[in-house]
């Protein structure tokens, strides 16, 4: 079932579930958000080593033998993007909560916003 | 010209938030409204007979971006602009300023980008900025409590669609393309057990944005949070959720080799149940509605799931209903709150004297939620119950008995209340129009069901009157028993205020999305 996996992909699947471990694990609110963030690079990881083997060369020139798969980097760009956008929304939600709670943590701030 | 449907929208949401007139802004956006709701209806007509493919820097379809319009992807878009269209009318008087304009227009586009698309990657962009910009409209009023639920909607949707992003790159991978037909052809001749991985991962990531048990936990919390604007609470009951369930439907045709029905099926007449059962034990208006929004996303499920033109038919007509009644109840729930200052359903009584049109369209609404004859609502179960077998059906029925029990204790806020204090309301026209439209339609899509289901999905189908006699009698009797069991068990009730109380934290969402990609593995090695 995995002989056609590389290994950057079999290093993407790991890095993407232990980022899954630290959502579940995490009680602080920027741990869990830069869990997303490893989580988004460990897919972006995954889509880089789609179109790549050993010996591959970067897709630039006229000369195009034997050149990596260009479309993942047109969409990771685009991820990437998303990624930085979601990052900066959580971020200025959580500058909100913790200047009304004190705190970063989440079982303090579900507490204090349901009151 | 299909990229029009999602360019247009965000161009006039850039001009509106330019425009400073306040006066100006509005009247544009609903006449630009009117207009795009005139030419959905006009691309609908057109696709009903021919699919519409456009692409997009004219490169050939598999390699370039391509839109495709066919008869479903047209209907939601109509579904959109409509819906959209009652928003604005409903909101033509509120002073929520530019911000909220621009952001519910840039909604629009993301959502008809999404119905368009034919792209797996296109996709995963419009629903994951349309996420981002559902969670800034959330806490649009910047209300504490609606931070924290904005924050956690965002999170675990992000999460969700990680799982989405990796399944599309898996696929990619394996196949090539990222264009849903070209991509089915070349599945076609591959093993379907190479598949199972992204496909777990795909519907993992949709059943969470679908809100299926356990799945649940982020919806109560975003479209129940207290102080988001009513029409953002209505749009996303009503319409955002369906973003989900249209991908659920497109993606089952794309995995056409992996039939996992009977899995889907159980999940679904669980999330019925565990939907109305939450929301019986709700006290806050807004809350019970949100709650009933995953009960009836359950027999949607169920009804797409059943392997039978009629039902899965019924399930789709059931999706635009629910879209209708949903929006009606929570447009209302909004204007109730407004004028009585709370959303506790204990302490709101009376609102057929103080707002008569207001309790007019709720009462329409909650028929066409509870299946009563004549309603839209009866029509699509009737023809969910019509293709399924004895065991599912009876649940379909228990399911709705459930949801008339939670709709009685509901409609207690409609009577009642001491006479003298009551005086009638006056409420903004316009509001007052919203919402009565959204009532009327669904009357009369329970009069000229049949002949909406033709009109939408050419399909012809007949309602049998003996057999629809047999629904009104059981709806008659599900009201009866769901009275009885109200008034003497739902009101005492010790284990549901219990149950009430219950919710996840976010680690708790993460860790039961976890369970159930484990559930579709195992389910996909047990069941094929």
């Amino acid at each position: 079932m995995f002989n056609h996996v590389g290994i950057i992909e079999i290093f993407a699947v790991i890095v993407f579930f232990l980022s899954f471990y630290g959502l579940i694990t995490s009680k602080n609110i920027i741990k869990s958000i830069a869990s997303i963030g490893i989580m988004e690079i460990a897919v972006i990881m995954f889509f880089l080593g789609i179109g790549f083997f050993d010996g591959m060369k970067p897709p630039i020139g006229a000369n195009l033998e034997n050149a990596a798969d260009p479309l993942p980097q047109a969409l990771v760009i685009t991820t990437i993007i998303i990624g930085i956008t979601i990052c900066a929304v959580n971020l200025s939600m959580l500058i909100t909560l913790c200047r009304q709670h004190k705190a970063a943590d989440w079982d303090v701030v579900e507490k204090k916003s349901s009151e | 010209m299909l990229y029009l449907f999602s360019l247009m929208p965000v161009v006039l949401a850039i001009l509106l938030y330019i425009i400073p007139y306040v006066r100006v802004i509005k009247s544009m956006a609903l006449f630009c409204q009117l207009g795009l709701t005139a030419s959905s209806v006009y691309i609908f007509f057109l696709s009903k007979s021919e699919e519409i493919v456009t692409n997009i820097g004219d490169y050939e379809s598999v390699l370039g971006i391509t839109l495709r319009s066919d008869t479903l992807s047209s209907v939601f878009v109509a579904l959109t602009s409509f819906l959209f269209l009652v928003v604005v009318i409903y909101g033509f008087n509120d002073n929520y300023g530019r911000f909220y304009w621009f952001f519910m227009f840039i909604w629009q586009g993301l959502l008809n980008g999404l119905f368009l698309s034919s792209d797996l990657f296109n996709m995963f962009v419009f629903i994951e900025v349309a996420t981002i910009i559902v969670s800034v409209l959330m806490m649009y009023k910047r209300d504490n409590r609606s931070m924290y639920d904005g924050m956690v909607y965002l999170m675990i949707n992000t999460v969700a669609v990680q799982f989405y992003l990796f399944g599309i790159g898996y696929i990619y991978k394996l196949t090539g393309v990222l264009d849903i037909d070209a991509a089915m052809k070349i599945m076609k001749q591959m093993d379907p057990a190479t598949f199972y991985l992204p496909f777990a991962l795909i519907m993992t990531a949709i059943s969470l944005k679908c809100a299926l048990v356990p799945l649940f936990g982020w919806l109560p919390k975003a479209h129940g949070t207290a102080s988001a604007p009513t029409a953002v609470s209505a749009l996303l009951s009503g319409l955002h959720i369906k973003c989900a369930i249209y991908l659920f439907i497109r993606f089952q045709i794309f995995f056409e080799m992996i039939d996992l029905s009977v899995f889907f099926i159980a999940i679904g007449i669980i999330t019925g149940f565990v939907g109305f059962i939450m929301a019986l034990s709700q006290s806050d208006i807004k809350l019970i509605l949100a709650y009933h929004t995953i009960s009836q996303i359950g027999i949607i499920m169920l009804a797409l799931n059943i392997p039978d033109a009629y039902s899965r038919t019924g399930g789709v007509y059931h999706i635009i209903n629910h879209a209708m009644f949903k929006s009606a109840l929570f447009l209302c729930a909004g204007i109730i709150n407004e004028v009585y200052g709370t959303r506790d359903i204990y302490q709101i009584r009376g609102v057929l004297k103080r707002l008569p049109l207001v309790g007019g369209a709720t009462i329409m609404a909650i028929l066409g939620i509870t299946g009563a004859p004549l309603f839209n609502g009866s029509i699509s179960k009737y023809f969910i119950v019509s293709g399924a077998g004895a065991f599912v059906s009876a649940m379909i029925i228990l399911i709705n008995l459930g949801t008339i029990i939670s709709f009685i204790k509901y409609s207690t806020i409609l009577f009642g209340g001491k006479k003298q204090s009551i005086n009638r309301e006056e409420i903004d026209v316009f509001r007052q129009m919203a919402v009565l439209i959204l009532g009327i339609i669904c009357f009369f899509g329970g009069i000229f069901g049949e002949q909406f289901i033709h009109f939408l999905f050419n399909i012809d189908v007949g309602v049998d009157a003996a057999g629809y006699f047999e629904k009104i009698l059981l709806f008659a009797i599900s009201v009866a028993v769901g009275y009885v069991v109200f008034r003497y068990y739902v009101k005492k009730s010790l284990i549901l205020k219990k149950i009430g109380s219950f919710s996840q934290n976010f680690r708790g969402m993460c860790a039961s999305l976890g369970v159930f990609f484990v559930l579709v593995l195992i389910a996909l090695r047990v069941l094929l």
